[in-house]
């Protein structure tokens, strides 16, 4: 990965550059939307009180919980299906000896399974510990297995598995006795194991890559349209609450945007922050395959592309909060707001699901409105360099940068526009002024 | 704190509606001014100018000498007309996010919060959300919301409107007291008894334009001089009619309210009541405000 930090780090330093150099130029500008040091006290007060806000809000802990507890579900029930767990009980009836038993105990651990022997008096008694459950299966002289229900072929359950294994290595034991080999002969051909199969290509778990991915996607479709919503509704509350006409008096627009969506993101960060490493530990704790193959590199991407996504769309729903001033308004601005959202979510949905990335999805990998969907996809499938991530990063940036500059022009010109909803068109078309 | 506000050649145009057309006054500090004006008159499209919450198309707004820029906006105080506050936000919280949007401390943003809550009755209610309190209280936060940063210049638009008597009295009290600290303010009201009580002097524009400037003392004694004559037993003033350049304005149970040309020498109208009957009051009246915005729009 060393290529892929050192592009990641001159991508830092190429928006740092360009930052900086935007801020000169604002400098120069007076009257225009400054976007120099945002971080000065009144963008960091306003980000202050949205954090604060959101924090002490009911719908942000519980909707935490929820997602927490739907990510621990999704990689605690995975491994449950593995069973580990107990070992298998078997009834032994009447002479067994110990080359039998040596061979009951590798045949069992062959298929992952340890065995508990248990010495029954007769074949009645064993019929009884059958019946009841006691046992999983009986041996009779180390010539017959007796199991309580019959066994379908299809049965993948451990006691099925050791069933049919013991059934087809008894009988071999059985074989090579009838056939009077000497012992070593005889060893010689029980330890016979299957050849190792090779392939040419390495080995992935996409299986367990799949699930991370689609874990990934669902994650920021939850969390961009949450975050995205609420950032529209704050806009509106405090457009029709007519509180901007107050903070406006002391803070410029565009800095109180800046404050908006900058505060917004950090609780949106924080929160994935705490979904992730909460995945992580679950992950460790219990053995998941979420830490194996590529997996920690796709929760890593969903976390960058979660970033990238939201830098994105902010300022796009920051916009559409200044237009209206209803909870009606806010609705039929919503639908339309989210279709590309939707779109990109149901195409990586798709493609995370069958495994294929088709030529159209990997295009929709570099366009910054589907990218946080299609990127980690993507990652997922191995389908993609680091230099394409990074591109399409720098492409998301970039557009980001111009959408902001965009939404920031509508903002000013619209936020204490009341009266109806704002027309964009006439919004931009005539030179913008406030009523 | 001395300073004065001036505003000048104010222009906005919306569309066809010309809503200032070249509004110029001054707002001098320590005194309470009355901004008058009937509905449409522009009087808020001027205040929020002062802010940067209009574009003008002409026209600049200056303190102390200086152009109106974002660092004097930080030392004014706005009560907008339409009340602002985060309904679901906690009243004193709110507070010290705004004085501190105004460039305070933590620490004095949070002193001057308490303060101005016990000031103006509300220092039990820090707790509460704003939407919980009553509208008078609610009106008694917003203020408090432009004094907090000790401003010094504070224009609040209809302050009184919808209060109660003692919500009146409180907030003009404040008024007031800013007004001796030093304090710039002006303010607009349709209750122009109120306004008239509480203000040195009074600005009134009409159609974007300023129509009259001055105090409100005078505002009162300009114009045609008014005496109330009454004289005992007479209901019909008859006695005016031979007077020249005095006219009975009206006549209410046995008084005449008289308007007396610049030339007329009160003196001969005193002589003709007294050879009218016996003379049991004689006074000049000072007009109320109300009379000179109705003579003024008129």
């Amino acid at each position: 990965m060393s290529p892929a930090i050192l592009a990641a780090i001159v991508a830092v330093v190429l928006v740092l550059r360009l930052w900086r150099r935007w801020a000169r130029r604002d400098r120069t500008a007076p009257g225009k939307p400054s976007w120099s040091d945002p971080f000065s006290s009144d963008v960091a007060l306003v980000a202050a009180r949205e954090m604060r806000e959101r924090f002490r809000g009911r719908i942000f802990r519980v909707g935490t919980l929820f997602i927490l507890a739907v990510v621990a579900a999704a990689i605690v029930i995975p491994t449950l299906n593995k069973e580990k767990s107990q070992p298998q009980r078997v009834g032994l009836v009447g002479t067994f000896s110990a080359q039998l038993r040596e061979s009951v105990v590798s045949t069992a651990k062959s298929v992952g399974v340890t065995v508990d022997f248990v010495l029954e008096t007769g074949a009645q008694q064993a019929r009884s510990d059958l019946r009841s459950g006691r046992v999983s299966l009986a041996i009779l002289d180390g010539r017959e297995l007796v199991v309580n229900q019959p066994i379908r072929p299809t049965d993948g359950s451990a006691a099925a598995q050791i069933v049919f294994a013991l059934a087809v290595n008894l009988g071999e034991l059985e074989a090579l006795q009838a056939a009077h080999l000497t012992p070593a002969q005889a060893r010689e051909l029980a330890n016979a194991r299957a050849l190792p199969v090779k392939s040419l290509q390495p080995g992935t778990t996409r299986g367990t890559t799949n699930t991370t991915s689609l874990i990934g996607i669902i994650l920021i479709f939850v969390m961009l349209s949450q975050y995205n919503t609420w950032i529209l509704v704050g806009v509106m509350e405090e457009k029709s609450s007519r509180v901007i006409e107050v903070l406006l008096a002391a803070v410029r627009p565009i800095r109180l945007l800046t404050g908006k969506v900058l505060g917004m993101g950090l609780v949106a960060l924080a929160q994935a922050s705490v979904i992730v490493i909460f995945a992580l530990l679950l992950a460790k704790s219990v053995g998941s395959d979420l830490l194996h193959g590529t997996a920690p590199m796709v929760l890593l991407s969903t976390l960058v592309w979660l970033i990238l996504g939201y830098a994105f769309y902010c300022w796009v729903y920051a916009a559409g909060g200044s237009l209206v001033e209803r909870q009606d308004q806010v609705q039929s601005l919503a639908l339309p707001l989210s279709l590309p959202i939707i779109f990109g979510y149901v195409m990586a949905l798709t493609a995370a699901a069958s495994g294929n990335a088709s030529p159209f999805f990997k295009v929709l990998a570099y366009l910054p409105p589907t990218a946080p969907f299609a990127m980690p996809v993507l990652v997922g499938l191995g389908e993609v360099a680091w230099w394409q991530f990074f591109i399409s990063a720098a492409i998301s940036v970039v557009c980001t940068v111009g959408v902001a500059r965009l939404a920031a022009v509508i903002y000013r010109r619209a936020i204490l526009r009341t009266g109806g909803r704002v027309k964009l068109r006439a919004l931009l078309t005539r030179a913008g002024g406030n009523s | 704190m001395a300073g004065i506000l001036e505003l000048e050649g104010l222009t906005r145009r919306f569309g066809a509606l010309t809503a200032l057309a070249g509004l110029t006054f001054s707002v001098p500090a320590g005194q309470v001014v009355g901004f008058l004006g009937p509905n449409g008159a522009g009087k808020t499209t001027t205040m929020r100018a002062v802010f940067g919450l209009t574009d003008l198309d002409a026209g600049i707004v200056r303190w102390d000498g200086a152009a109106v820029g974002e660092s004097q906006r930080r030392r004014f105080g706005y009560m907008p007309e339409e009340r602002g506050l985060y309904p679901a936000m906690l009243v004193g919280q709110q507070l010290e996010y705004l004085a501190r949007l105004h460039g305070m401390s933590a620490i004095d943003a949070r002193s001057a919060t308490g303060a101005w809550l016990e000031r103006l009755g509300l220092a039990d209610r820090a707790g509460s959300k704003v939407d919980a309190l009553s509208h008078g209280n609610q009106q008694r936060v917003q203020l408090a919301a432009a004094l907090l940063h000790a401003p010094e210049v504070l224009i609040l638009d209809e302050p009184l409107a919808g209060l109660d008597p003692s919500g009146i009295d409180t907030i003009g009290d404040v008024l007031v007291q800013q007004a001796r600290a030093g304090c710039c303010v002006l303010f607009s009201s349709h209750q122009l008894d109120q306004v008239e009580d509480l203000c040195e002097s009074v600005t009134i524009i009409d159609r974007g334009r300023l129509v009259a400037s001055g105090t409100v003392d005078e505002l009162a004694s300009s114009g045609q001089r008014r005496l109330v004559v009454r004289v005992e037993g007479d209901r019909e003033a008859a006695w005016v009619g031979g007077i020249e350049g005095v006219t009975i304005s009206e006549i209410d149970a046995g008084a005449a309210r008289l308007v007396l040309d610049d030339a007329v020498d009160s003196q001969s109208v005193l002589r003709a009541a007294m050879a009218a009957g016996r003379v049991t009051e004689f006074a000049f009246e000072r007009r109320r405000l109300s009379e000179v915005f109705r003579e003024i729009l008129r």
